[in-house]
This record gives structure tokens, sequence and C-alpha cells, in this order.
């Protein structure tokens, strides 16, 4: 038996974790019914009035789920505005960032044995904004054709400028899929990085997702940012 | 200047009722997309109105619009051009040539300064200073610039005039755009299609020819009321769509079916036309109907945007988008997997070393 201290700091509010868990949950719903929109798959019976399939609802789900995600930003946001450990953007206007995020990145090329410990490190702030930049594109691309369908509503005015941006409508289909693959590409990563953290490190990563906070033995460097 | 004669002045002297001449007024106005109530506003104009006076330019092209445009049948384009509007310049439909025409396109120029409408088919050449597309002795350039100038409207015809059409596919040899960077200050009508939709050449010319004003138009520059929906939303085969029910190949059961083309290819959920609604040669037919997939011809950059038969584009021998994200995704986690090995291998041995060397490592 071995006694170690440790301190507890509350980091993520309700609203961020809410919001990150129907993130999870909408993304993956999205992502598989945007695939079977691109490439519907057909269970044929034998009399196709009775097709078991349904490109309609496919689509619905995909709709409503989007709607989901957005509506959920509402959490997030409010989190953001009242406490101040959901702030998670990179802190690109503080000169020591960036030698960190370069610790970090070392450390994460398996060429520096430790990194500085911190609660929310540089290089994961800098993947979530990226994260949040995919999103972004997904939210405005999948908005210009959903709202297309009559070029005179509101969303069309709001959304529609995004096809001419891109050169057409086409281009937003494509951009739109291809931007879908690559934030699972992220959720892979991020899945790993966080179970890494969590068990090699110490970091509780997985467990304040749930909790929203973080019980550890060592000082973080920027538990300052906290108060 | 004599007095120009109307539309109405037109059918008396050609003895046309005027019980046909209402009638007439009437197609033009649903052609137009306007409602009944705009009936009398036509009959107006029609009395009223001087023809307009139309000068016709082709460039980079291949003249398909015309072939289209020649087809339409309500109004019918001989009616349009010999009766309808005041067709003093055309490329493809005088029968004249050489100097004297060329003059009398300066003559047309001075003379209605202000008030001809321009219809331009075909892109412009713009490498090697225009060279790629001469008219009279001088770039394609230069004429649309000389009939821009004065022009009180001018309609971009196809998907030439428009975005720069096939001549602008990559790698665009000749460096073709579509013309609105060299219209100067008019308003420019843009009517795109490969070819354009015939009635839909009459409506919107007459529309400008009644009118005097441009239709209401899009973002884009398109009217509103022949380029406001996607063929998808408008396509007779939607109900397919949406209950899942696609050809796989273009000689299976589910095309002799007359299912949806999606998974084809079809570009109609990508394309504002009026190929659903109006469709082609008196409403006959169009692509989707007669079992071709739509390629989308009334998107400025249809050609380069990928196979038309295939909904994702396929990058040579290693597939399309889902392929290659699979392949991603395997490589992804093959790589984290690696990664998780290596950092633990690299902490155990770490952690052997600071036992060794009495916790004083690193």
């Amino acid at each position: 038996m071995k006694e170690v201290k440790r301190k507890e700091y509350y980091l993520f509010s309700p609203f961020l974790r809410i919001f990150h868990w129907i993130m999870v949950a909408m993304i993956v719903i999205l992502f598989v019914t945007g695939l079977l929109i691109a490439k519907p798959v057909q269970v044929m019976t034998p009399e196709p009035t009775y097709t078991l399939t349904s490109m309609d609802l496919v689509r619905d789900i995909h709709f409503v789920a989007a709607f989901i995600f957005c509506a959920s930003f509402i959490l997030r946001i409010y989190g953001f505005i009242i406490n101040k450990g959901d702030r998670l953007f990179p802190r690109v206007w503080e000169g020591h960032f960036y030698e960190e995020t370069v610790d970090v990145a070392l450390h994460y090329m398996l060429i520096k044995p430790h990194h500085a410990s911190f609660l929310r490190n540089p290089l994961a702030r800098c993947s979530y904004a990226a994260l949040y930049a995919l999103v972004l594109v997904e939210v405005l691309t999948g908005f210009a054709m959903y709202y297309m369908n009559d070029p005179n509503s509101t969303g069309a005015f709001l959304f529609g400028w995004v096809n001419t941006v891109l050169g057409g409508e086409m281009m937003t289909h494509l951009i739109h899929h291809y931007v879908a693959w690559g934030i699972i590409l992220f959720a892979i990563g991020h899945v790993y990085m966080v179970i890494r953290a969590e068990f090699m490190e110490g970091e509780s990563e997985v467990s304040s997702m749930f909790a929203g906070s973080k019980i550890l033995a060592h000082t973080p460097k920027d538990a300052n940012e906290l108060e | 200047m004599e007095k120009r004669e109307s539309l109405w002045d037109r059918c008396l002297k050609q003895g046309i009722s005027r019980r046909n001449f209402i009638k007439s007024c009437v197609t033009l106005t649903s052609l137009m997309g306007l409602s009944t109530e705009c009936l009398t506003k036509v009959v107006e104009a029609a009395e009223a109105k001087p023809l307009p006076v139309v000068i016709w330019i082709h460039g980079h092209e291949c003249t398909g619009c015309d072939e289209s445009f020649i087809r339409s049948a309500s109004p019918l384009a001989g009616d349009l051009v010999l009766s309808q509007i005041d067709l003093e310049y055309d490329h493809l439909l005088s029968a004249a040539c050489g100097e004297p025409f060329e003059r009398h396109l300066d003559e047309t120029i001075q003379k209605y300064k202000g008030q001809y409408i321009l219809a331009v088919e075909g892109a412009v050449s713009t490498k090697d200073n225009g060279i790629f597309c001469m008219s009279g002795g001088h770039t394609f350039t230069h004429l649309l610039q000389k009939a821009a100038k004065d022009a009180a409207a001018i309609i971009a015809y196809g998907t030439c005039a428009v975005a720069g059409g096939i001549q602008a596919a990559s790698p665009n040899p000749t460096g073709s755009s579509g013309i609105s960077m060299f219209t100067g200050g008019a308003p420019v009508i843009n009517v795109p299609g490969c070819p354009p939709i015939p009635e839909v050449m009459t409506g919107v010319v007459m529309h400008v020819a009644l009118f005097g004003t441009p239709p209401p138009l899009d973002g884009n520059g398109r009217p509103k009321q022949f380029y406001g929906n996607r063929i998808h939303d408008t396509c007779y085969r939607r109900p397919f769509f949406d209950a899942g029910l696609f050809a796989e190949n273009y000689d299976d059961a589910g095309a002799k079916a007359g299912w949806c083309l999606y998974k084809l290819g079809c570009r109609g959920p990508e394309t504002y036309n009026s190929c659903g609604n109006l469709r082609w040669y008196q409403g006959m037919s169009y692509p989707i109907q007669s079992g071709a997939a739509c390629i989308g011809c009334s998107n400025p950059h249809f050609w380069d945007e990928g196979s038309f038969s295939d909904r994702l584009p396929k990058y040579d021998k290693i597939g399309d988008a889902d392929k290659i994200g699979i392949g991603l995704g395997v490589l992804t986690t093959a790589g984290v997997a690696a990664h998780a090995v290596a950092s633990v291998v690299q902490k155990s041995k770490r952690d052997i070393e600071e036992v060794e060397n009495g916790g004083a490592g690193e």
C-alpha cells in the first residue's frame, strides 16, 4: 500500500460534458447516415414496393442529428462563459505556448521521455481548434446543401454563398464528405491520446470527461488558468 | 429616328387576329413564370413597347445553344426571330457576311445606343491576347467589349458564356472564361446550360424585351423562375430515391424499371434547372426521363467535377474517398497501436534505467 497525496482540479462544467457526449453520439450517427446517403444500400425484397430501405428515413435521421448537434453548441457556449475550465482554445497569444507545444510534440514523437504536465495540454488544444474548424466546415457545407432546396429561403440566404465560394454545389458535396472522414481520423487519434494520457501519465483525461474533475498527484503547469 | 414597331403593330401588319395576339400573350406570361394577374401588363407592353433590338454574338463555343434555341416551340423560334424581336446581327442565323455585315453591326450599335439587348453565346478566350477566338478580323474579346459597352442588358446564353464551358475545362489551354469580366456595367443575365432549354432561352429574351428589365435573378445571376429548383427536387423519379430504389447499372432491372439514377452519378441533386418541370422539346422528355443520369450541365465547372457516372470521384487505382478514408482509418489505427507499443516499451526501459541509476535518471 502506497499513500499518494492528490489534488482535485475542477475543470469541465456539466454543460461541456453533456455537449461532448452529444457530439460523440451525433458524429457517429451523422457519419454512418452520411455514408449511407452517399452510397445507399439496397436490401431487395421480391417485391420492390416492400423494400426495406428508405433513403428518406436515412436522410431525416441525418438532418435531425445535425440539428441536435448544432443546438448542443448552446451548452458548449454557456459552459464557456460560466466556467474557466471549459475554455480550451489554444493560447497562441502567450509566448510560452509555442515552446510548450513543441515540448509536448517531441514527447509524442518518443524523443523526449517526459513533458510538463498540463490540465489541458497545448497540443490537445490545437487539435480541438482543428476539430472545431472541421465541424464548422461541415455545418456550413451541410446547411448550404440542406437549405438550397429553396433558394429563396432565409437559410439559403445565410448559407447559399458557400456553394458559390466553393465553385459549385458538387464541390460542396465532396468537401462535406471528405471532411467527415477527417473528423473520424481525428476521433481515432483523440481516443488513443486520452487513453494513453489516462493510463501512462496519470492525467485522468478519460475520467474527467465523466466526472468533470482531474485528481492529480502532480501539479500541472497551467493550474493557475483556473483561478 | 423612325417609329419602331411593337409586337401588336407587327401582328396587325401580318393580319393576326386580336384573339391570337392575346393568346400568345397568355402563353408568354406563363412561360416567363409570371402569375396570370400580370397578363394585362404583358399585353400593354406588347402593344406599346417597340420590338427590342437584339445583337446576338458567338464566341468560343460549339453553337449548340443555337441548335437548342431554334427548337423552341412556344414561342416558336421562327416567330421570335422574325416578328417578336428585332434581330439585327447574329453570327449564326444571318445570311449576310463579310465587310457589309460587320459595318451593319457598327451601325446598329451607333443607332440603338443603350437600347439594344446583347445576347452572347460562347466563352471568352483570354490567353495569348485572345487569338484563339477571332471574329471579323478582331478578337472576340474586342467584339464583346465593343458591343457590351452600349447594351441595355446582356444575356449570357449557355455555360460557356456564363463560366467558360468545355473549353475552360482543365487544363484550359485557351484561358477561357465566362463573359462577365468583359461586359462593363450593363446587367448580365446568366442562362447556363449545355445547352439551355429552348423555352428558357426564348422566355428570358422575351422578358427583357417586354419589360425592359432583367427578370428576378438569384445570387448567381440566373433567372429565378427557371433556375429556382434543383432537378432532383423536381424530378419525377424522386419517389424512387426516397424509397431507396436505385439503378446500379445502365442495363439492370432497376434501370429498366425507371428507378433513381443517383448511384450512377446523377447530378440532379446539385443542379439548378427547369429540366424536371419544363422538360425539353414541348415537355417531351429530359435526360433522366430517357434513362441517362444528369451531368449537371448548368453548373459552372461540371466538366471538372469527376466522372459523370460516379457519385464520388475515383482517384486512379486507389478508389474513391470512402476507400481512401477506410485505408487512412486503418493506417491511423495501426499507427496509434504502434505508438502505444513503442510508448510502453520506452517507458518500461526508462523505468528500469531509473531503478538502476538509483532514481537519478534522465
